[in-house]
């Protein structure tokens, strides 16, 4: 089965990495990979123009399936191997509500995460301004308030829709063990810090763990004083 | 089933009409639902922060659960009704895979779309720049280029992934804005087409937004594109 998939990925990508921790959860470790670099911008390489038009990554191929979205590539994986590795999507109506509702709103929180770390690369010297940072970051603060009162509400040991490991927690991780690289402060975001702590230790998690983040264990503290 | 729904709306938004269209695909027809004004600000009111404290639209309830992310809501009634009304989510790998791929495209096409139109309503004025209007229009031009690529072969019966299901749901919204807002037919014959094969199906035609109703006639922000 993961003999006729192949990934192709960059390190510290949170896209990347959320198919990476599906494809440990499903038991479908084995799957072709090739690790690229965007310094080298390896991303618009005719090797990736030729999967994905858009020249991005993941890029997912199971046999000709081809799946560039991180998201689609997740469910798709939980919907065709429901029986094998962790089941990531509850059938209960409240419990499955909330895994979707939070998968989704994960992509807010990822946006608005980028908007601060990623703000040079995404706006031109020309176009930037003290006023819109100053912005962004105060979207960041307000959205993490959210994700720990979530997370409070759920109580100590919890994952971000429950009781269980789920979808929601495969797709969003990857953006809270970014802040947490880029300095967040736990003390500051205590039960975001008490979620990294708890998913770090995770098999899946650990298996695909960024491998620059091990070989330079000191990020960075863009935001520290957030 | 319906009468335990609850869906708070504003017209002519695409995450609105997206579980809407939902609703009527899965028989669902019958469900409480209050049309809200952008205009007036009504998406920050009591009313909505109570459900969704993030005040936006659509919020949805089902009995206690709730809803506030389109895509969610619609995975979520096709998941919970899979054998009534329409299935939106092929079983075949294959189909399937198409289908999840073009619906979280779609979220792209939304995003590219809403940095032209509503450039000015998310940008303070100082810091607008006619290079970042430029660019957004750029990368609009691009991803719609890309849809009508994906629409090649567009039909009766032939969507984006097949047969009618969850990525038509989740596209064809931002589709019909770009029209709305001057998109040239002759340019995008594909798009074109998809949008006059789709816009009489039944849960299209029935949940169209009233003002397009009233107001044909839309705008020309992108006539050039």
């Amino acid at each position: 089965m993961a003999k006729a998939m192949t990934l192709l990925w960059a390190t510290g990508s949170c896209p990347c990495w959320r198919v990476m921790i599906a494809l440990e959860e499903k038991s479908l470790q084995g799957y072709n990979q090739k690790l690229l670099s965007f310094d080298k911008m390896e991303h618009k390489s005719q090797e990736v123009l030729d999967i994905n038009p858009r020249g991005q990554i993941p890029t997912f191929k199971h046999g000709d399936n081809v799946i560039n979205e991180s998201y689609a590539a997740c469910f798709y994986l939980e919907s065709q191997f429901k029986t094998q590795g962790t089941k990531l999507i509850p059938d209960g109506p409240a419990e499955q509500a909330l895994v979707y509702q939070r998968m989704f709103e994960g992509l807010t929180f990822y946006e608005k995460l980028t908007a601060v770390i990623y703000y040079e690369w995404y706006v031109p010297e020309g176009e930037r301004h003290e006023s819109a940072l100053k912005r962004n970051k105060e979207a960041l603060v307000t959205e993490l308030k959210l994700w720990e009162s979530y997370l409070q509400k759920l109580g100590s040991g919890s994952y971000l829709a429950g009781p269980s490991f789920t979808l929601a927690d495969v797709v969003v991780f990857p953006t809270v063990g970014t802040l947490f690289r880029f300095g967040l402060s736990p003390e500051r975001y205590p039960k975001l810090g008490e979620y990294y702590n708890l998913l770090k230790e995770r098999p899946s998690v650990k298996a695909s763990w960024p491998p620059h983040w091990l070989e330079n264990p000191k990020g960075q503290d863009t935001l520290k004083d957030i | 089933m319906a009468k335990l729904m609850s869906l708070l709306w504003g017209a002519g938004s695409p995450p609105c009409w997206r579980v809407m269209i939902t609703l009527e695909e899965k028989k669902l027809q019958g469900y409480k639902r209050k049309l809200l004004s952008f205009e007036k600000g009504e998406h920050k009111s009591q009313e909505v922060l109570e459900v969704n404290p993030r005040g936006q639209l659509p919020a949805f309830k089902h009995g206690d659960i709730i809803l506030n992310e389109s895509c969610a809501t619609c995975l979520y009634l096709e998941n919970q009704f899979k054998s009534q009304g329409i299935r939106l989510i092929p079983d075949s790998a294959e189909d399937q895979a198409a289908t999840y791929q073009r619906m979280m495209e779609g979220l792209a096409l939304t995003d590219k779309l809403n940095s032209v139109i509503y450039y000015d309503c998310s940008v303070p004025e100082e810091e607008r720049h006619d290079s970042a209007v430029k660019r957004n229009k750029e990368a609009l031009t691009a991803e719609l280029k890309l849809w009508e690529g994906y629409l090649e072969n567009v039909a009766a019966g032939s969507y984006l992934a097949g047969a009618f299901s969850l990525a038509d749901v989740i596209v064809f919204p931002s589709i019909a804005c770009a029209f709305r807002f001057g998109l040239s037919v002759g340019r995008y014959p594909k798009l074109a087409k998809y949008y006059s094969l789709l816009k009489n199906r039944a849960s299209i035609k029935t949940t169209w937004p009233p003002h397009w109703v009233a107001s044909p006639q839309g705008y020309d922000i992108l006539k050039d594109l």
